[in-house]
């Protein structure tokens, strides 16, 4: 029953971030640039639910946002699950009960999404590569990311450790063995 | 972890403060820093003004006293004059607006008065910040389709480029995935202008042909030709030439007429599409 309740609010969650995103974030950016919440989200669904949780979200929420407002369904499904499939791999080798770790995680993850989608777009649409201005974006993008996740790492810990507790039996980290 | 509880709100409290001077600096304008001008101004200028005032006091400056009333008689005809001008001023600021405003109204409905167009709100902005798409809020029911093209008061929007029964989803032509062949209007030589990551204002218009003449704010137009937009829609003014040492390679920045960012209600053209 709490597993459903957890899946209900996850779903939640993602509309709650849809909607911030799409309006509060549109004018709240750094030099008109805004964050990324939904590799947050996928990147903590991965981290703290694991068994493939953060791939399945991380393809359906991807596509989700494709028909909604891309181009072109399929690449941010591929990517958001790909984030998913790295946090889950993260969370076997790694301690989640760093900051550091959180920001470092959150920043790497920002850049693989978004180096993924341009490439992408590089070679679907044959749009002229712009290195610089990529770079200068995805860098305050990052930026934004790293500062949410240090403002909302309470929270993200909270939260996970009771969807943890709720989903997995053992946390043992492989590295010790 | 947070070592204690309380130096962790504080620590969440502080980047909050961190990142909303960080939103509002890098996207205020310098235009718009005058009201903190005005407020360090009136700190330093009424002493600054007392100050004055003593020195030439104290300089035994004897004309000061003499002229002072007849300055202020002066003043008083001078100020009398100032508010009528202002008032003449301020009415023909109106006239020249309303003016301004009926030309445009005459000149759209000249110019695109051969198109048959259904009016739309923007209701989605893009979510990322390497694609510029927008989503309005009419449909296939309102007999939308695919490549209709999309357009404003001031001109070019985009074209759409997917339809729900009740929603569009439209590419902008500032979307770095977009080129529009184009004319410039005085010249009639033909361009390419394209969408960039980096402007939300400009475009880049590159194909340029080594003879071809090109001045500074120069209009923009669609040419017709690609399929997707009819012929002399308004894109925008040529604002600046890079000429490189190729004359093949050179490229100008053309400034958009529509303001993306103020942008909400939009027109699509209907009868252009033939299937």
């Amino acid at each position: 029953m709490k597993k459903i309740l957890t899946g209900i609010a996850i779903i939640i969650t993602f509309f709650i971030i849809y909607f911030l995103q799409a309006n509060f974030f549109t004018w709240f950016t750094i030099n008109g640039v805004m964050p990324n919440l939904f590799v947050i989200f996928v990147l903590w669904i991965g981290l703290f639910i694991g068994k493939k949780t953060g791939l399945v979200c991380g393809l359906i929420f991807g596509i989700y946002i494709d028909i909604l407002v891309g181009k072109s369904i399929g690449i941010s499904g591929i990517m958001l699950a790909l984030i998913g499939l790295i946090a889950e791999y993260i969370d076997k080798n790694f301690s989640k009960d760093s900051r550091l770790t959180i920001m470092l995680i959150i920043a790497a993850s920002t850049a693989i999404y978004e180096i993924g989608i341009y490439v992408f777009q590089i070679i679907k649409w044959g749009i002229n590569i712009e290195i610089l201005a990529f770079l200068k974006i995805l860098l305050i993008e990052i930026l934004f990311n790293v500062i949410l996740s240090i403002i909302l790492y309470p929270i993200i810990q909270k939260l996970g450790n009771f969807v943890e507790s709720q989903f997995k039996t053992k946390t043992i980290l492989t590295r010790y063995f | 972890m947070y070592k204690s509880k309380k130096t962790g709100i504080i620590g969440i409290i502080i980047t909050i403060i961190i990142l909303i001077l960080i939103v509002i600096l890098s996207n205020t304008d310098l235009k718009q820093v005058s009201y903190l001008e005005n407020i360090l101004g009136s700190i330093v200028m009424p002493i600054q003004n007392g100050l004055t005032y003593l020195k030439n006091k104290i300089a035994g400056n004897d004309s000061f006293f003499i002229e002072l009333e007849s300055l202020k008689s002066e003043n008083e005809v001078l100020k009398q004059k100032n508010s009528e001008l202002e008032q003449s001023l301020r009415e023909l600021e109106i006239i020249k607006s309303e003016n301004q405003t009926l030309k445009e109204y005459v000149n759209l409905e000249d110019k695109y008065q051969d198109y048959q167009t259904i009016p739309a709100y923007i209701i989605n902005r893009d979510i990322s910040n390497f694609t510029k798409t927008i989503v309005i809020n009419v449909g296939e029911k309102d007999g939308i389709k695919p490549k209709m093209t999309v357009i404003s008061d001031k001109g070019l929007v985009g074209y759409i480029i997917s339809v729900t029964n009740n929603t569009s989803k439209v590419q902008t032509i500032i979307d770095p995935s977009t080129s529009v062949s184009s004319l410039i209007s005085t010249s009639r030589e033909e361009i390419i202008v394209s969408g960039t990551l980096e402007s939300n204002t400009n475009l880049k218009a590159t194909y340029i042909k080594a003879d071809a003449t090109l001045l500074e704010n120069d209009n923009i137009e669609t040419s017709g030709l690609g399929g997707i937009y009819p012929k002399g829609i308004h894109i925008g003014t040529i604002k600046q030439i890079i000429n490189t040492q190729n004359s093949i390679d050179r490229y100008a920045i053309v400034e958009t007429a529509v303001d993306f960012s103020k942008l909400e209600t939009v027109l699509v053209i209907t009868n252009q599409v033939e299937e």
